[in-house]
């Protein structure tokens, strides 16, 4: 089920609230959990079971490596954990890649197995392989009780796009979180600012990158206004949803991780990760690169690392080489920035900026292909490869038509707004002001986005492949 | 406000939209059809477990749940509003408003649609219409955007490139041009048709292109003074309503008028009033959606036949070309299959026009 869908608002979600509030305590993540997997298996059916499997092998092996904790087997328990999670994932999602490239190689006609993705399958594994290495690491207790570990994996908010929320995080808010309408008046908010974002602005950038995929007018200018319309989807798509998930937990009393933070300000990639989905930066970072070595080891040694990491970081978002070519461009870039670039930053400001935007969207356009050929050809059509023109009518026309929400957009992809307003807050009457309008403003954008649903609109569901 | 006091409203506020319009969602009664967008509305679905593992329900409830969502039409009006006026977007959903007029854009062209199209007329001339002593002649009827596109800066078919490449699919038709006999003007505000109260000199041109000469006077009859055409539901724009209007005169209120829906003959009228105050009150000319109508003229003296195969443009012609003909067949290929043409017409020694829009040509896979 989609956050952004009449049934979720108007029919799931109310329904919800009120069983969350009428059961008492002790109940709350029983029926957490219960709504969690109606909400999976709604858009699920079948893979429910896979989840519930998966869950209940991460609950076991967390048993076992505790109850042999200090000994060998806690070893040979935690590597069985990693093991059955990541090969349930690389059934699942990456198999037909390996028996693709294996035809390619061997020009055998190895049958693919055409399996459908089981939608969030790379979230929950990856929290379930994060619980069980810190158990057994000891920094995280082991959880007991089935029911709150479930609750963990499979809580609603955050089970199908992030952000990937880590067990220490909520090992405590499982068991004792508080309630109170500061909190769900912030959960409320957040949650209608994601689902615009989402709605408003993402689905409307996504028809216009929908209109480029078909187009046959194609030009360098429209490549370029394709590659920008993209990376704002994708932005908005995702941190409205992760906006959407933070603000939902805040309802259920949950603080989940800030998953971005305005990321196309940065003046480096290496800040623009730090900014980017911050809960897959940082579980590779604790999870890959540092077991590693990280950043402490012969720069031969640096280098391997760096690649692991932006390997696996590219291939979890795909099953393609798109996907892998993304990710190594990164490490590359960030490779270059790391030992040849870090005081012409310091130096240039604007070039700076210049310099990531125009990576992050050559980047962009690399990862909304199909695969690695359409990529290639992507990407150098935004420098005129293949002789297709400079302009095209086309490109005039989805330019004069998208211009405003192109401009809202990059507007709202910066922190401008958010300081205003809290520059503004710091008088006192305009604090009151602002407190006052925020209710209708709340009220008027989920008016907004309830019509663009109603309307039957584009509403694409990005996460599907990841 | 201070911020405890808007917290508390807001989680309240919040609160009881949502339950207000979930249990408004869960009680309002089924719609089975929307008026506005002309098209049966989805209905709850049948829950099983077959549907529900095959994912069918969940995919058939959230249709349902859109469609029947409570104020839907005046959502979908905020909607467009929105994007138009304050996204100042161009188009929304592909309709726009220039000049007063609400039209669709019609882009790109699609040779592919133009070949299937030409396939269908071709059969039609190989199997009927060859060695019949039959003159053939083509028109096409631009869509609106002709007129309104390239001023207006909207994305819209090269008209003369489609027309000279449909022309080169179909060698064996004599064209006839009315591309400069139309203006915007002759098109409803609201609606993708034409007028038929300003298309006499069309009617007239093409009879007398194809020898059937004829200068009718005519009587304006006012159906419906609120017509809201088919573009008016689609944008959910609020317009002002177009009027219906027909033409009469004393040859055409002589002419005997036969459906064959069914196959078997059944008399009826030019115009059909009751549709003028329906779903689709254009569908007042010739009743609308028909697969084989014939109109006999009793009272002129020449022979002369025509075949017209049309699309919906043809409805509102087809009555004034009677008075250049003895008898018109209308045939309309999306209602029946080519194959079967020959158990109801006979073809020998008549004039055949295929009388279709750029809309129709562009967008051909309806046609049998």
């Amino acid at each position: 089920m989609l956050f952004s869908s009449i049934p979720f608002l108007y029919y799931f979600l109310p329904i919800v609230l009120i069983l969350y509030s009428i059961t008492p305590k002790a109940l709350k993540n029983t029926v957490l959990l219960l709504v969690s997997l109606v909400f999976y298996a709604w858009g699920e059916p079948m893979y429910v079971f896979l989840m519930i499997a998966t869950i209940a092998l991460g609950y076991i092996f967390g048993l076992l490596i505790d109850r042999f904790r200090g000994k060998p087997l806690a070893k040979v328990f935690l590597f069985l954990s990693a093991t059955s999670s990541l090969l349930a994932l690389a059934y699942f999602k990456y198999a037909d890649f390996f028996i693709e490239n294996f035809n390619r190689v061997t020009g055998l006609s190895v049958p693919l197995f055409r399996l459908a993705l089981p939608i969030g399958i790379s979230f929950y594994t990856f929290q379930i392989l994060s619980y069980t290495v810190d158990v057994y690491r000891g920094t995280v207790n082991v959880q007991k009780n089935p029911v709150n570990l479930a609750t963990y994996v499979a809580l609603f908010p955050q089970l199908i796009a992030g952000p990937i929320v880590r067990y220490s995080d909520i090992e405590i808010q499982l068991t004792s979180r508080s309630h109170s309408f500061d909190k769900a008046s912030d959960g409320i908010r957040r949650f209608i600012f994601g689902l615009s974002k989402k709605i408003i602005l993402a689905n409307s950038l996504g028809e216009l990158c929908d209109a480029f995929h078909l187009s046959a007018d194609k030009s360098v200018a429209f490549f370029w206004l394709f590659a920008f319309c993209y990376m704002l989807q994708v932005y908005f798509d995702f941190s409205g949803y992760s906006d959407m998930a933070i603000g939902l937990g805040k309802f259920f009393g949950f603080e989940f991780m800030e998953n971005f933070n305005y990321p196309f300000i940065s003046s480096s990639i290496t800040e623009f990760w730090r900014r980017w989905h911050i809960s897959l930066g940082s579980w590779f970072r604790d999870y890959v690169y540092i077991p590693l070595g990280g950043n402490r080891v012969k720069r031969l040694r640096l280098f391997f690392n760096i690649f692991v990491v932006w390997f696996l970081t590219g291939f979890w978002h795909g099953a393609e080489w798109n996907f892998i070519i993304w990710g190594l461009y990164f490490g590359i870039l960030l490779t270059i920035e790391k030992f040849f670039m870090s005081d012409l930053f310091k130096k240039h400001k604007i070039l700076s900026h210049v310099y990531v935007i125009f990576f992050t969207a050559i980047s962009f356009v690399i990862f909304s292909a199909d695969n690695l050929t359409s990529a290639l050809s992507y990407a150098g059509g935004m420098f005129g490869l293949g002789g297709i023109p400079l302009a095209s009518a086309e490109w005039l026309y989805y330019l004069r038509s998208y211009g405003v929400i192109l401009a809202v957009g990059i507007v709202s992809a910066t922190p401008l707004v958010k300081i205003a307003v809290n520059r503004l807050k710091q008088i006192r009457t305009a604090a009151n002001i602002i407190n006052f309008l925020e209710i209708p403003v709340l009220i008027g954008l989920l008016i907004l986005c309830t019509a663009y649903l109603a309307d039957g609109s584009f509403n694409p569901f990005l996460y599907f492949r990841f | 406000m201070n911020n405890k006091l808007k917290n508390i409203l807001s989680v309240i506020l919040f609160s009881a939209l949502l339950l207000i319009v979930s249990v408004i969602c869960w009680v309002k009664p089924e719609t089975a059809f929307s008026e506005s967008e002309r098209r049966p509305l989805a209905s709850k679905p049948q829950l099983s477990a077959e549907s529900i593992f095959s994912g069918e329900f969940t995919e058939n409830f959230e249709k349902y749940t859109v469609d029947q969502f409570p104020l839907r039409d005046k959502f979908r009006t905020i909607k467009a509003l929105f994007t138009t006026k304050v996204f100042a977007k161009k188009d929304n959903n592909g309709l726009f408003t220039a000049d007063g007029h609400l039209s669709k854009i019609e882009y790109p062209q699609n040779q592919q649609m133009l070949e299937i199209a030409a396939e269908k007329f071709d059969f039609i001339y190989q199997t009927y219409l060859k060695d019949k002593n039959t003159n053939i002649y083509l028109s096409v009827v631009p869509d609106k955007n002709y007129f309104l596109s390239f001023d207006n800066g909207y994305l819209s078919i090269d008209y003369k490139k489609f027309i000279a490449d449909f022309k080169q699919l179909v060698p064996y038709m004599i064209y006839i041009d009315i591309t400069k006999l139309l203006s915007l003007d002759d098109y409803y505000k609201t609606d993708s048709h034409w007028k038929q109260e300003s298309i006499t000199d069309i009617a007239e041109f093409l009879a007398d292109k194809m020898g059937a000469a004829f200068n009718g006077e005519y009587t304006e009859v006012t159906a419906s003074d609120k017509f809201y055409g088919v573009y008016a539901g689609q944008s959910a724009l609020p317009v002002k309503p177009d009027t219906l209007k027909s033409l009469t005169n004393e040859v055409l209120d002589s002419c005997i008028v036969t459906y064959y829906d069914t196959g078997l003959p059944k008399s009826g009228e030019m115009y059909n009033m009751e549709k003028a105050g329906g779903k689709d009150p254009y569908e007042m000319f010739l009743s609308g959606t028909s697969p084989l109508i014939t109109i006999e003229n009793p009272n002129i003296r020449t022979n002369k036949e025509l075949i017209l195969f049309r699309d919906s443009f043809g409805s509102s012609i087809a009555p004034l070309l009677a008075q250049g003909y003895k008898k018109i067949t209308v045939v309309d290929i999306r209602y029946v299959q080519s194959t079967f043409l020959g158990n109801l017409i006979e073809f020998d020694n008549q004039d055949v026009l295929f009388l279709y829009s750029t809309t129709l040509l562009n967008n051909s896979t309806a046609l049998r």
